[in-house]
């Protein structure tokens, strides 16, 4: 895991953010992490940013919840952001990345209609987070692979995005690709 | 003599590619424009597992997957054996691409790692084509292998724009690299205008558009000039 005491303040930002209900702070921060987690191919940082990202996602839609739902959730994101600060600040970096994956894989404690409203969270949030790790300059299925999600998942998204219409990202006259497309098929 | 031009010419097509058609609903695209290509459309096997048996196993993509499997079971698309590349000289040059690719920019005494497996093949085969004398493009979608064969100097500005930090780029001699003949989606859908595949401009159009938004790495700005050239 890269810069432990970076992770660790985000974390505490972030758990001061989720409970002033402060969605701009919760998705700066998760971008935060992303520059880590791209150069250094780091799955803790992106499963942070991941976490981050849809715990803020969370507050955004706190409509779309009762009131006790609402909660629970937030306590699930709150514990495992406890969890998380916990195990770093002991330096147990193995349980805190297998305690991190567990939380946002199983969702075990959570109740079950809501299960499926925080998995889909975590879906949507992965893919925005791809999108950004993509917009780094890593390829698309090295940035699949990072986030373990599918190729099929990230197109849909960045076909959406700006990402390919940046004037670095142009790197040949059309023209002369048209040239060898052509001269391919002659 | 047929026979001997069929086997000077082919397309290697990344994932992202036959992706991006399976979404939009046009892989017969590919199935016309095979019937007047002198050559063959080829996918390695980690192209095949990212675009057709990894999918599979999802929901959401197993009809997509199906379809581009269709290709694969018609041999529109074939596997380098076809063309007398085993599967090992594959596996040896892609792990060559993946270790030269992948330390070719450093930032903090780090390399950083920007392709994986599957796109690696692309390029191996690619080069292993070349070296038996056939005239081989790649049909990729990616930004960032095409960055990394046209114009690597973007990309270091891109890493140090997004990271905000000095990314060091090391000379770049291997051949895996050099001279590779990139096509993307939008072209091989202008071919199939051209060659009277795609009867209106419309049609075009919207293909065009459709490719951009499922994943192609085409901007605005070059659609609009690919489509003042027809």
């Amino acid at each position: 895991m890269q810069e432990k005491e970076h992770i660790l303040s985000i974390l505490k930002e972030a758990k001061k953010a989720a409970k002033s209900e402060n969605v701009f702070v919760l998705k700066s921060l998760s971008n935060q992490t992303i520059h880590a987690a791209s150069i250094y191919e780091d799955n803790d940082n992106i499963m942070i940013a991941v976490l981050i990202y849809s715990l803020g996602k969370l507050i955004e839609r706190k409509r779309n919840f009762n009131n006790t739902d609402f909660q629970e959730i937030l306590d699930y994101y709150l514990k495992i952001i406890d969890d998380s600060i916990f195990f770093i600040t002991k330096k147990d970096i193995d349980s805190f990345s297998s305690n991190l994956k567990t939380l946002i894989q199983k969702t075990n404690t959570l109740s079950k209609h809501l299960k499926e409203s925080l998995q889909d969270m975590f879906k949507k949030a992965q893919i925005n987070k791809a999108s950004k790790v993509y917009e780094h300059g890593i390829s698309i299925e090295k940035t699949a692979n990072l986030l373990g999600i599918s190729i099929w998942e990230i197109v849909e998204y960045t076909g959406q995005s700006s990402i390919h219409d940046q004037n670095l990202t142009k790197t040949m006259d059309i023209k002369k690709r048209i040239k060898t497309a052509i001269e391919i098929f002659s | 003599m047929p026979k001997k031009e069929m086997l000077n010419k082919a397309i290697v097509f990344d994932a992202g590619i036959m992706i991006t058609f399976s979404m939009n609903c046009i892989l017969d695209i590919l199935r016309d424009l095979k019937k007047s290509f002198n050559g063959k459309f080829i996918i390695t096997r980690n192209v095949e597992e990212e675009c057709v048996k990894r999918p599979l196993t999802i929901k959401k993509y197993k009809l997509g997957a199906l379809k581009i499997k269709e290709l694969v079971d018609a041999n529109i698309l074939e596997f380098p054996e076809s063309l007398g590349i085993s599967i090992k000289d594959i596996e040896t040059e892609t792990l060559e691409v993946l270790r030269e690719s992948n330390s070719i920019f450093r930032t903090d005494h780090r390399s950083i790692h920007i392709i994986d497996e599957g796109e690696a093949s692309v390029l191996a085969l690619n080069y292993l084509l070349k070296k038996k004398g056939i005239d081989s493009v790649i049909a990729i979608d990616e930004r960032t292998m095409r960055m990394l064969c046209e114009n690597p100097s973007n990309l270091q500005k891109l890493f140090e724009e997004k990271f905000d930090t000095k990314v060091i780029m090391n000379k770049i001699n291997s051949p895996f690299f050099k001279d590779v003949k990139v096509i993307r989606s939008s072209e091989l859908i202008f071919v199939a205008y051209k060659k009277g595949l795609i009867k209106d401009k419309e049609i075009l159009d919207a293909m065009l558009y459709g490719a951009k938004f499922k994943g192609s790495s085409i901007s605005f700005d070059e659609i609009k000039e690919l489509e003042s050239l027809v």
